[in-house]
This record gives structure tokens, sequence and C-alpha cells, in this order.
């Protein structure tokens, strides 16, 4: 990968997380960007929402404190 | 997905679940890792394709708008910001599915926040999710969950399989899975296709089916049957619009080639714009379908969702209306003119106030050419009608049949708002503005319409009249008419002297001046006597004058005079002067209307029938001069043989009794044609002179008129054997008077004879007397001695009494078949007439049977 297609990516990267801290997904860095992979292969947004959001719920009622991922800068 | 991407699909889903779960990526044998992975994998196998269009823009605005709406301004401005930015990052390295990341955010964004909202209820009643947005939501994810808390929980915490409470679980997933089986297509998407096809346009599965007819969701497409039916009905509109548009665009490309005609053009503007109304209500429920609502997230209830349901209630007002359209479309399809606006008027008495509305608006529209060619037919005279839709048809005739001929009404075309009455006034309206035109060459109609128009109280301009005023169009109609028709009787009486001329054709043709005919009879009878090919009318012309000159009617209005011809009637063979004769009144333009040459035919058939009369009478008074008897004749004779004496005397008193019987006869037929025909009906008809109101009038009164007197003159049909034995009587007479004539000459032959030898004085008496008779043939008896000429004598009277006895026999056999067919005669004068003629009862007494 050439070091202008990877900078690119790290900007966008940089730009996506912002807008999920505005958007309060509570998502980490890295977790976004496996998302944003997972877009880039064509599947379905609303399938991979669904997925977060469940695997999200059921760990919530297991770990009643906050994710230490959503507090990530 | 080929094997490569698949794999890496896998290991980026299981990097996903492990950062999700945040355990140790080592540990992923733990059953809960794996049936959170397998789960993962399920779902997204089961959705393959997302609800909404791939648009990047439209859902960071979307995001904004409601970053802005929470009160977060500055983080919606951070976050545009943030986006112009991200989708500016193109080429490689950066992301491709950019609308997919946004999408993503946004819809975990949302289901953060109403997870937050509904989370400590699900962790206290973990049975069921029974809050209505994940109902209608209603997808698999959903029993997931719940599977998985199920097993979750059985860590040892509760079984919640025995609660009695799961049946209503199972049930309601049996329900939704259901729900999630029959509606492959969602609602939102079907509402956009049906908005399609009530544009005309086919949607992604609602299609025109040319065998149904109609628009319907493709077999293909799962939906349940409800759905089905909802998408159909509403579609109809779609249907219906098509037909409507159809039609305004077939009859705008036929328009320069066929005629459609200006009401049929109006009609189809009015729909146009119709139609126009329509395309804005669909424009504002598309911009309503299209608003942003979330589709998966369980807030999906929002209130400007469009529903098919919804729709049906927008729809319900258009479809009223599209079906009117519809319906007038297939009706009018082949009327035009005034029957489409008939037509079109029958749809308009309807109860609903908004079909009254509809229609109403739309019958303006429609109807304004008519009204204005109304208008200007009434108050102009103009018939604007190119394309043959008026109720009033013109055709090109002749001056003096435009009033009878020019114009009629065209029932097919007349509208139903307008009466039959009505229309008779609008007609003869304009006819009396074209009549006064063209045949009086009269200007000051224009006033009159102007005149009418003030007073009806609109006005003469354009457009001042349309449908739903046809008060306001009856009046204005009724002003013009009363005023125009008063004006053109005027212009009739005053400046054209109808009066006149209908006194001057009584007088003259109908024989009314008595000094006139008589003179015309002197000196016109022996030049009629002539046989008829031998008649120079030039002569006749003079003689005309002659009489004209010699009697009152010098004193008449040269411009009368000037019009009353002879005429001479084609004759044949064998006809005499008499035969042909007759006089003739010239009418011209614009009388001739009145005196057509029906009418003229019908004087012409009076004239004869009273010119034959008068000759009868005046054949009868000059057999009384010869006939006279005298002191001279009578002394005369006194030298005569006895026997010869007797019989002359009962030859003259056969002749003169006769001639008494005859004269009666006809002096009574005169004078009742003369006083109870002719006078009766004239001054009948002067009194409907006096009330008529319009041309119409005037030619109904004449028409009476000139009727009465056909019929009691018995020159009508009823009494045609009547008449024929009349003229029988008429021959007979005239034969008598021939008779009569002979005998007479006889008888001064015989006298000349026999004062051959008498006194000189009696001389210079004879031969003045032989000079008056131009028939006599003196020589016959000369040479004969004097009991020869006695003995002629006797066997001429002998043979003259036996004629006149033959005459008398058949004339009274023909007086009694006229007399006996008096009454059965309809009409009722003519029983006035057998009175007269029977008075003293002579000739019933005579024939008690009769």
């Amino acid at each position: 990968m050439d070091p202008e297609a990877a900078r690119t990516a790290r900007e966008s990267l940089d730009l996506a997380f912002h807008m999920s801290n505005i958007l309060d997904t509570g998502l980490d860095r890295h977790t976004l960007s496996v998302l944003i992979a997972l877009c880039d292969l064509g599947v379905n947004p609303e399938a991979l929402s669904a997925v977060v959001k469940e695997l999200q719920r059921e760990r919530s009622p297991s770990t009643p404190m906050p994710t230490p991922t959503s507090s990530m800068p | 997905m080929d094997e490569e991407e698949q794999t890496k699909l896998i290991d980026l889903l299981r990097e996903l679940v492990v950062r999700l779960l945040s355990q140790n990526p080592q540990d992923t044998t733990n059953p809960n890792f794996q049936n959170s992975f397998r789960y993962a994998l399920r779902i997204l196998s089961s959705r393959l394709t997302p609800s909404i269009a791939p648009d990047a823009a439209a859902i960071a605005e979307s995001i904004k708008r409601r970053l802005a709406t929470q009160g977060n301004s500055s983080d919606a401005l951070t976050f545009s910001d943030l986006f112009t930015k991200f989708s500016s990052k193109t080429g490689p390295g950066s992301v491709n599915n950019k609308w997919a990341v946004l999408y993503l955010l946004k819809i975990i964004s949302d289901d953060r926040k109403s997870v937050k909202n509904v989370i400590s209820s699900s962790n206290l009643l973990p049975n069921l999710g029974l809050n209505e947005s994940e109902l209608s939501n209603g997808s698999r994810v959903l029993n997931g969950k719940e599977d998985k808390k199920m097993s979750w929980r059985n860590n040892g915490v509760l079984l919640v399989n025995k609660d009695p409470e799961n049946l209503r679980d199972v049930a309601f997933r049996e329900y939704v899975n259901l729900v999630k089986e029959e509606n492959e297509v969602s609602e939102e998407v079907l509402v956009r296709d049906v908005l399609y096809c009530c544009q005309g346009i086919d949607g992604k599965y609602a299609k025109f089916d040319a065998t149904v007819d109609g628009y319907v969701l493709s077999d293909l497409v799962k939906v349940p049957r409800a759905t089905r039916v909802m998408v159909r009905k509403l579609c109809e509109l779609g249907w219906l619009f098509r037909k409507v548009k159809s039609y305004i665009s077939e009859s705008m490309d036929r328009f320069p080639a066929e005629d459609v005609g200006t009401v049929g053009q109006a009609f189809c503007a009015a729909l146009q714009d119709e139609l126009t109304e329509y395309y804005k209500l669909l424009a504002v429920l598309e911009a309503q379908a299209m608003n942003p609502i979330p589709l998966v997230s369980e807030s999906a209830n929002s209130g400007n969702y469009l529903s098919l349901r919804r729709l049906s209630v927008w729809f319900a007002e258009p479809m009223v209306k599209m079906r009117l359209m519809a319906v007038l479309v297939d009706k009018c399809k082949v009327l035009r003119g005034g029957a489409m606006a008939g037509a079109i008027h029958l749809h308009a008495q309807h109860g609903d106030q908004l079909v009254h509305e509809f229609m109403k608006r739309l019958l303006r529209r429609v109807c304004s050419p008519l009204f204005e060619m109304v208008r200007s037919w009434v108050l102009e005279g103009e018939l604007e009608d190119i394309y043959a839709e008026f109720f009033v048809v013109g055709q090109p005739v002749k001056a003096e049949s435009l009033w009878r001929e020019g114009y009629r009404l065209h029932s097919g075309m007349l509208p139903s708002f307008i009466s039959q009455s009505l229309a008779q006034r609008i007609l003869r309206t304009g006819k009396s503005i074209n009549f006064l035109r063209v045949c009086c060459d009269d200007r000051g109609w224009a006033d009159a319409g102007m005149e009418a128009a003030t007073a009806a109280g609109t006005t003469t301009r354009r457009g001042g009249l349309g449908y739903g005023e046809t008060d306001a169009l009856e009046s204005l109609v009724i002003e013009a008419a009363k005023r125009i028709d008063k004006h053109l009787l005027d212009v009739i009486y005053n400046r054209y002297k109808f009066k006149e001329h209908c006194l001057a054709i009584k007088r003259y043709l109908l024989l009314g001046q008595g000094d006139f005919v008589q003179y015309l009879m002197d000196i016109v009878g022996p030049e009629l006597s002539e046989p008829a090919n031998t008649i120079s009318s030039f002569k006749l012309a003079g003689l005309l004058e002659t009489a004209i000159r010699s009697s009152n009617a010098q004193y008449d209005d040269p411009d009368i005079l000037d019009r009353l011809r002879v005429k001479l009637m084609p004759h044949g063979t064998g006809d005499r002067g008499w035969d042909v004769f007759s006089l003739e009144y010239d009418a011209r333009v614009p009388l001739d209307t009145l005196f057509t040459e029906s009418v003229m035919a019908r004087y012409l058939r009076i004239f004869n029938f009273l010119w034959k009369l008068r000759r009868v009478e005046h054949a009868l008074i000059g057999a009384w001069k010869t006939m006279k008897p005298n002191c001279i004749t009578s002394h005369s004779f006194t030298k005569l043989q006895h026997a010869v004496k007797l019989q002359l005397l009962s030859t003259l008193r056969r002749c003169q009794v006769l001639w008494n019987e005859m004269n009666h006869f006809v002096t009574n037929l005169q004078y009742y044609i003369m006083f109870e025909v002719l006078e009766v009906s004239w001054s009948h008809f002067s009194n409907e002179m006096e009330a008529a109101k319009d041309l119409d009038d005037l030619l109904a009164a004449h028409e009476k008129y000139l009727h009465s007197i056909f019929e009691k003159s018995l020159l009508g049909e009823r009494s045609q054997s009547l008449y024929k034995s009349l003229f029988v009587l008429f021959d007979l007479i005239l034969r008598f008077r021939s008779h009569a004539d002979r005998l007479y000459e006889g008888i001064h032959e015989l006298q000349a004879r026999t004062m051959e030898s008498s006194l000189s004085s009696r001389d210079k008496n004879k031969s003045s007397r032989q000079k008056n008779d131009k028939y006599t043939e003196p020589g016959s008896w000369l040479s004969d001695g004097r009991k020869a000429v006695t003995q002629r004598a006797g066997e001429f009277l002998r043979n003259m009494e036996q004629e006149l006895d033959a005459l008398a026999k058949e004339y009274t056999s023909l007086l009694e078949g006229f007399l006996a067919q008096l009454p059965v005669q309809q009409h009722v004068d003519l029983k006035f007439l057998l009175f007269r003629l029977d008075f003293t009862e002579f000739y019933s007494r005579l024939h008690p049977i009769v």
C-alpha cells in the first residue's frame, strides 16, 4: 500500500471516528475501522448495525459498567 | 462474493465480534463467543439489500437535521464540516462505501438512544420486548436476541420456558415470522410505486397490466392479499388519470387537422387545469413520502410516514374528481359543441357539494364559448360558429327566404340548461337582426341591442355571461328580443308600409275596389274572349292602366299602383283569355318574406275564383240589359200572330225566371264572399296585426287570414267537390247567357222583319238597334214571305224554349247538388251561405229531403 493511500485511509478513519463520536455511537477506533472494512466489502449497513446493537446489548447486562472503548478518545 | 473476500469477511466479522464482546482474541472457543459469532453471521446473511437508496449526501443531511433539532447546532455544524471533508476523500485508500459507513453510524447512534430508553424495562421484564416499536419492526433480530437471552439466562437463574407467557411469546414470534415472510417489499416502496402509478408511470412492482386493464402488483412480488387489493384500489386513480390524459392529448393532437371545436377545446383546457391541481397534490405527497424516515429503527412510527392507508385517505377526493372526469371523457368522446355542454350539464345535477362545485367550475369553462356565441348572436346577429357547435344553424339562402329557412335550431346541439322556448327566442332575435341587416338594410338594431344589454344589466363585452347564470341570459335575451322585435315591426309597418300593401292586395287582388273591377271587366272583357294564345299581355297592361285611371284607384299611392301587374298564366290549347288572365302584386324585398311565392300563389287562386265570380255576375248583368222588358219591344209584338205571340211570351218568361234564379244565387254568393269572408277575415287580421309582437306573430296572423279566406271561399282541400260543382254552375250560367243572347237576337231579327212594312220612323229605330247587335246574321229570313217568317219564328222559339228548359233542368239539378253538399262542409260560415241562399226555404220546400 503506497504511503499516499495509507494517509488518505487514516484521515478518512479519523473523520469517520469524529463523526462517530459526535453521533455518540460508542464505537472505538478499531471497531470502527473493522466496520468500515466490512462496509467496503459490500455488507449491508443495516445488518451490521443490527450485529453491533445486539452484541453491545448482550454485553451490557453482564458488565453493567460502561465499556472502556466508548470512553476512549 | 469470491472465496478470498468471503474469508476476509469472516475474519473481519470475527474481529468485530471479539472487539464488541471485549474478549481475549485467543479465546475463540468460548461458547458465548461461538454463539455470538454464529448469530452475527446469521444476521448478516439475512439482510442482503439495504432498504434505502445509497445516497450519502441525503443521509448526512438527515443526520445533520436531527442533530440540529436536538439542540446540538454546534455538533451539527461540526458534523457537516466533517462530512464534507470525508466525502472529499477519494482515490485509493479512501472509504468506498461512504453512504454505508454514514448510514451505519446513524443507525447505531439511533439504536443506542432507544436502547437507553428501554433498557431498564427490558432488564426487569426479559420475557418479551413489548414496546410497539420493536413489534412493528418485527424482525428476526428480535427473536434471535430473545433466544440468546433465554439461553444465556439458563445459566441457572430461572427457566422462562415454563412461563405461561411464553406461549404468547411463541405466538408473537410466529406472527412476526408470517409478516416477515409475506412482506417481501416494504410498504414505503409500495407507496412510492403507487405514487408513480398515479402519474401514469409504471412503478418497480406495480405495473400496468393490459390484460386486466389496470395497475397491479406483479404476481412475483410476495405481499399479503390485503396490501395487493389496496394497491390495486389506489392505482385506480392512475388508470383514470391515464384515460383523462390520453383524451386530452388525443384531442389536442387532432386539433389543427380535425375540428375539435371551441367547446371541446375549452373542455380540454379545463381538464388540463384540474390535472395541474392533481399534479400539485402528487408532488406534495411525493415530498412527504421522501421525507427521511428511519426505517429499521424502532422509532418508525413517526408522523409523516406515508402509508398506503394514509394514501388512500389522501386520494379520496382526487379519486372522486378523477372518476367524474373519466366519466365525462367517456361521454364526450363523440360529442361536440352544445351537445357536449349538455352532456356535462347532466352530470352537474349532483347532491354532493364537492361534485357540484367541481362540475360548476368545469362547466363555466366549457360553456363560455357557447355563451359567447349566444351573446354575439342575440346582440349583434353574428354567427361565430366555425365548428358548427351552436344550436342555431345558418344556411346560405336568398333574401326572401332568409326568415323562414335561413336559420334553424339544431336540437342536437341544444344543451339541456337552455329551454326550448328560450332557444326559440334566441333564434328569433338573431334572425331578426340578420333580417334587418340583410333585407331591410337597417342599422337601428345596434342601438336596440345596446339598450337591451344595459336593461338586462349585463355588459356587451365578451365573456360577460357564464354557466349558471341562465336567468341573466334569459333576461338579456328577453330584453334584446323585445327591443329588436319592436324595431323590426316598426320598420316593416312604417318604412315598408306592410299594412298599406295588405290593403292594396285586398282591394285589387281580392277585388275589393268595386269601381276598378267594374271598369276592368268592361274593358278587358272583349279581349279576354279571344283564345289565350292570341292575347298580348302588353295590351292587357295598357287596359289595366286605363282601368286604374278611370276609377278611384288613380288616387292611390303610385308606389302601390306600380306594383300591380297583369299576369298571364301558362295556357293550354283551347283556353280562352278568361282562363289565363290574372292580376299580380309585386311585393319586393323585404316584404317578400311575408308575401312569399306560395302566399302569392294562393292569392292568385283566390283572385281567379273571385274573378270568375265577377265575370259570371257581369255576364248576368249584361244579359239583364238585353232582357229588360220595355214598352217598345212589347208593343212591336202586338202585330204578331196569336199563337206565335203566346209562344214568344212563354219563352221570354222562362228566360226571365231562369235568370232570376241564377241572379239570386250569384248575388248571394257574391255577397257572402265579400262580406262574410273577405271583410270579416280582414277585420280579424287587422286586429292581430296590431297585437303582433314579432315577425313570427305577424306571419302567423297573415297565414291565418289567408287560410280563413281560402277555407271559407270553398278553395280548401275539403271543399274540392263543392268548388268543382260551383264551377260547373258558373259555366252553366255563362252558357245561359249565350242562349239568352241568341234568343234576344232572334227576337230582334223577328221584330225587324215584321217592322219592314211599318212606318219609316220604326225603320230608324230598327236600324239603330241593328247597329248595336254585332252578332246578328241578317239575310236568313229576308227572302221569305210573312208566312214563312211567322213559321220560322215559331220554330225558333220552340227550339229556344226546349233548350232553355234543358238548361233550367240542368241548373236545378246542379244547384240542388250544390246546396245538398253545403251542410256537409265543416266550416261553420258555409251554413250561413246556405241560409242566405235558402232564405225563403224555397229550395228546402222544393225538395224536403234536403
